[in-house]
């Protein structure tokens, strides 16, 4: 279970995950946010569909990718909470998935 | 177009002195960094710290505060949220920043990519509620956020003293799984004398084993055979000790054996590379000062080879002093001389380095998955049987089992497989690392979306200015 150490209702800021209302601590990277709000799966694996989650945190597994504000593949541990943020768990599978090749 | 003098990418303890080093001498500079603050990996958020008490994280940490607070203060261009995916040896950057791509050029590149955790791929390691232990420190650091209840397991100084934070903030551990093997402690015996110069440094670390040690915090030591058990979230770890195999409960798992180069901007250069036998990782081949094979690009810091902190703060210097005398600004004698201090400084961290690279070298069987059924890529969903596959089918080196398997070929860009695909493919043909080689890679080194691409400008140092005052206002 993830816990923040802040003082309770410091500058909470109110986001939708999934469809629902969350309230977290404003300053906080998204990853932290979903966490704390008992919802740590950020993606679905592409090819097995299998739950995945944050594993680094600083950028470099690409495990947090989730549709941030409606654009797919972003990393939650890099972003920053805004007040309402829609954040959604990544269900891209192989066969619908963009990769930079195609860029 | 108007260029900088110098372009400085990450804004860790390294490019943060060279920065200063720069500055000092009128240069014009720009700091490129993902971060929103300055500080890199160790200074994470040391100059704002969200923890009601931040001196719990130590006096290493809380230094950090005056170094960002001096770089702050420098005549530098600092672009924060600046994510660089883009280097060419042209001296052209690209780089995303508030959604949007900019382009910049410079004389002279110094990169301060900074060091990434060594994966540990034990069956398991994908379940969610699996982590590093850095990723521990960075929610802990930046977001105050914590985890009840954890299992802490691997070995090294950077998981003692995260597990001693842990405990000074008074926050639950279930256990601490030490595998760090037996035989480190023999083969590093003889480095020993040497690292005693540096007594500070092995009294620092002694001081957190022992805290650890009188905390009550069940502690196993030589672990080996670990494995995160639960179907579809960590539910535990299991793992051999003292002759038995356990079972602790724990829906977070942080693993941990030490820390590598972050080399997919340096390989995407194509700088020459070099496989460094006592880190067990590959790193950018320099001079003294940080110089690569391509004469205006410098490397400083863990990115170029782990050195640590105060090791990074040194090279900083070295690469500043290098490039200073590359533009023009010192004579070579002055480089010389002013290089004497932090090149000695840097050589005498050497004999302590080596000791705790010997003493916690990351057992084999953690570096490498011994199980067929292991994921080795995370993104593309690819097994150790699925890579043996394809070096059965003939694919001997990571670029030929890269297309074949689609290894390396995610969204992390073999960020997380690349070391244990080269290590696999080594043994399995018998061959030297520098013989199987590594993944070729190249820009840009991010996913991009293309209404990030469709806004674009130019970043030059006169326009660049307003930037800097904006990012130093208070907020
Ligand atoms: C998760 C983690 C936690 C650590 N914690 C500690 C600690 O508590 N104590 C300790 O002694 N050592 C710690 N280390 C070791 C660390 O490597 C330090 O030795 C030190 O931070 C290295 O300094 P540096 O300047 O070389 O790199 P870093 O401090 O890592 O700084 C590199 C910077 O580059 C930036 N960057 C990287 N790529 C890009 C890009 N493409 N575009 C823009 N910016 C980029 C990063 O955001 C980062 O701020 C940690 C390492 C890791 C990985
Ligand atoms: S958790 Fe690894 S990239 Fe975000």
């Amino acid at each position: 279970m993830f816990r923040s150490l802040r003082p309770d209702g410091a500058d909470d800021v109110t986001l939708t995950l999934n469809g629902q209302q969350i309230t977290v601590p404003a300053g906080q990277s998204v990853w932290s946010a979903i966490a704390l709000a008992g919802q740590p799966i950020t993606r679905r694996a592409a090819l097995s569909g299998a739950p995945r989650s944050a594993y680094c945190a600083m950028g470099v597994c690409f495990e947090c990718m989730m549709e941030i504000n409606g654009v797919p593949n972003q990393q939650a541990c890099l972003r920053q909470v805004e007040p309402g943020m829609t954040i959604n768990t990544q269900t891209i599978l192989e066969d619908s998935r963009i990769t930079d090749a195609e860029l | 177009m108007q260029s900088f003098d110098c372009a400085i990418v990450g804004a860790g303890p390294a490019g943060m002195s060279a920065a200063l080093t720069l500055a000092e001498r009128g240069l014009r500079i720009a700091v490129l960094d993902r971060g929103q603050r300055a500080g890199g990996q160790i200074y994470r958020s040391a100059s704002q710290s969200p923890l009601p008490d931040a001196s719990v994280l130590g006096p290493d940490y809380t230094k950090g505060a005056d170094l960002i607070a001096r770089f702050e203060k420098a005549d530098v261009t600092h672009l924060s949220g600046a994510d660089a995916w883009h280097l060419g040896d042209d001296g052209r950057i690209l780089f995303s920043q508030d959604h949007s791509t900019h382009e910049l050029h410079c004389r002279e590149m110094l990169l301060c990519p900074g060091a990434m955790e060594r994966p540990m791929p034990i069956p398991g390691w994908t379940l969610p509620g699996v982590m590093t232990a850095g990723a521990t420190q960075v929610m802990l650091k930046s977001d105050a956020t914590v985890a009840d209840g954890a299992v802490f397991a691997g070995s090294g100084p950077l998981l003692y003293l995260i597990v001693a934070q842990y405990l000074r903030l008074g926050v639950p551990i279930a256990a601490v799984v030490d595998t760090t093997p037996k035989d480190n402690y023999l083969a590093s015996a003889p480095l020993l004398p040497r690292a005693l110069k540096q007594a500070r440094q092995l009294a620092k670390g002694l001081g957190l084993l022992n805290e650890i040690r009188r905390s009550g915090v069940p502690v196993f030591r030589f672990a080996s055979k670990l494995q995160v058990l639960g179907r579809e979230t960590a539910e535990g770890l299991r793992f051999d000790a003292g002759g038995k195999t356990h079972d602790i409960a724990a829906e977070t798992v942080f693993l941990h054996h030490g820390v590598q180069p972050n080399l997919n901007m340096t390989r995407a250069m194509e700088l020459d590379h070099m496989w460094n036998a006592q880190q067990l990782c590959w790193q950018v081949v320099t001079d003294p000062f940080g110089q690569s094979s391509v004469p205006h690009v410098s490397v400083a810091g863990d990115g170029g080879g782990i050195i640590g902190a105060d090791g990074a703060c040194l090279a900083g210097q070295l690469a500043a002093l290098n490039s200073l005398y590359r533009l023009n600004r010192i004579t070579l004698a002055q480089r010389d001389t002013e290089a004497a201090s932090p090149l000695a400084e840097l050589a005498s961290m050497a004999p302590f380095r080596a000791f705790v690279d010997r003493l916690y070298r990351p057992a084999e069987a953690l570096r490498l998955p011994q199980e067929d059924d292991t994921l080795v890529c995370r993104c593309e969903e690819q097994t150790r049987r699925d890579l043996r596959r394809g070096f059965d089918l003939g694919a001997r080196d990571p670029n030929a089992l890269k297309s074949l398997t689609r290894c390396g070929m995610g969204p992390c860009q073999g960020r997380q497989c690349g070391h244990i695909v080269a290590g696999l493919l080594s043994d399995w043909r018998g061959d030297s690392a520098e013989d199987t080689g590594y993944y070729r890679l190249r820009s840009p080194q991010r996913l991009l979306t293309l209404e990030e691409l469709s806004r674009f400008d130019h970043v030059t140092p006169t326009q660049a200015l307003p930037t800097r005052q904006q990012n130093e206002a208070p907020e």
